[in-house]
């Protein structure tokens, strides 16, 4: 044995020993990180050499079943849960369709892999989302625009309400206000409310019934889309086939035949599908 | 010269993808038409989360200019007929069994209505 294979020995007599046998810590793996040193934001890194990767925690059973309950079974809209529990609404979003999956091929007899999943669960942090709980993640993050990176200088006059909106406006006329770009922007409302004075119980009903009220015209919304997709569609049963007619207008390609919106293959331009480095793999399923 | 409604064949080797075509007859078949009326992909699909493989063809088409071009006497070619037949734009040319182009050509011309 030399020198090294004698220190390395020692080292998991002592030190080592921490993660040779580690203690049950609940819902945290023990890294190696958390050897080298006993800070919080070391128990998050696997490799104590990297010090730029942190694992990231991930949503427990439990949590996506209380996630999935609150939505499917209590019937709140994904905002209030996804403010409730912290945790970005498109991640609620899709705790809801994964689980849905999940729950057909229980239905269905079908093998999971369990094991797997046992096995990957314990090798991250894992957050059970608990009342008490830190919140998961920024929920309302807004994207920041390059126009708006600017220091501008708009004169206006003192007795003006100067707003958000006009804020944005001064950037560009395209500009959107950071109350029309974030997520849930019904929780300015409800910390408003807060504010005012109104009490936390009525204040939490009130911010539920805006967000399923936004839910609900956004779903009409994109009902009435499909519907209006759906009127210009002529569906024609042929035997083999089911031939769909779509309308559509021979003025879409412009004056000169060559506009991008106009319907089928265009004269005159270069196609670039086989064009280098260029992305053909198809960016979603339909 | 004859005006003619046509296919014009565009998409790549073994994934064919027409442009439905308003031409000269004596013009080359990819030359630049008249007018691009429609388009025609031959290749049957499947609607993505229906289970019953039922298939499906896309097509699209400018109703009124086809009707318009046929009124003026452009000659469609037989596939182009075919597929205006099938939104009541024309008579069916060939019928496979009387009893079935019957019913296809009143649900054709009835939604063709609309």
């Amino acid at each position: 044995m030399n020198r090294k294979q004698r220190d390395f020995y020692r080292w998991l007599k002592n030190v080592g020993s921490k993660v040779r046998d580690p203690p049950a810590s609940g819902n945290r793996p023990s890294y190696l990180g958390s050897v080298k040193s006993s800070s919080d934001s070391a128990a998050l890194k696997p490799f104590p050499a990297n010090d730029k990767f942190v694992s990231q925690p991930v949503l427990s059973e439990e949590a996506r079943e209380r996630i999935w309950k609150s939505v499917m079974v209590t019937g709140l809209p994904l905002k209030a849960v996804s403010a409730q529990y912290g945790v970005d609404m498109r991640r609620v979003a899709a705790v809801i369709r994964l689980k849905a999956i999940e729950n057909e091929w229980e239905a269905s007899h079908k093998p999971m892999a369990l094991p797997y999943a046992k096995a990957v669960l314990s090798m991250v942090p894992v957050a059970d989302l608990r009342q008490s709980d830190q919140p998961f993640e920024a929920i309302n993050d807004i994207p920041v625009h390059k126009y708006t990176q600017q220091q501008l200088f708009v004169p206006t006059s003192e007795s003006r309400h100067f707003t958000r909106a006009d804020a944005a406006k001064a950037f560009g006329e395209h500009i959107l206000p950071p109350d029309e770009k974030m997520r849930i922007p019904e929780l300015i409302q409800f910390e408003r409310d807060i504010a005012e004075g109104v009490k936390p119980q009525e204040a939490q009903d009130n911010f539920v019934t805006a967000a399923a009220r936004s839910e609900d015209e956004l779903a009409a919304k994109e009902s009435a889309r499909v519907e209006r997709d759906e009127a210009r569609k002529l569906r024609i049963e042929s035997g083999r086939f089911e031939f769909r007619f779509e309308k559509i207008n021979v003025d879409s390609s412009g004056k000169d035949g060559r506009s991008r919106r106009g319907v089928g293959w265009r004269y005159g331009v270069p196609f670039n599908d086989r064009r280098r480095a260029v992305v053909k793999i198809p960016t979603k399923v339909e | 010269m004859v005006v003619k409604i046509r296919l014009a064949r565009f998409g790549r080797t073994n994934s064919p993808f027409y442009n439905i075509v308003v031409a000269h007859a004596r013009t080359a078949r990819n030359s630049r038409p008249l007018e691009v009326i429609g388009t025609y992909d031959p290749i049957p699909k499947k609607d993505t989360y229906d289970e019953s493989g039922k298939l499906h063809k896309d097509i699209k088409l400018d109703v009124t200019r086809a009707r318009y071009w046929i009124g003026v006497g452009a000659q469609p070619s037989d596939t182009v007929w075919r597929l205006l037949s099938l939104v009541g734009i024309l008579q069916p040319k060939y019928r496979p069994s009387a009893k079935t182009a019957t019913t296809e050509t009143t649900t054709a011309a009835g939604a063709g209505q609309g």
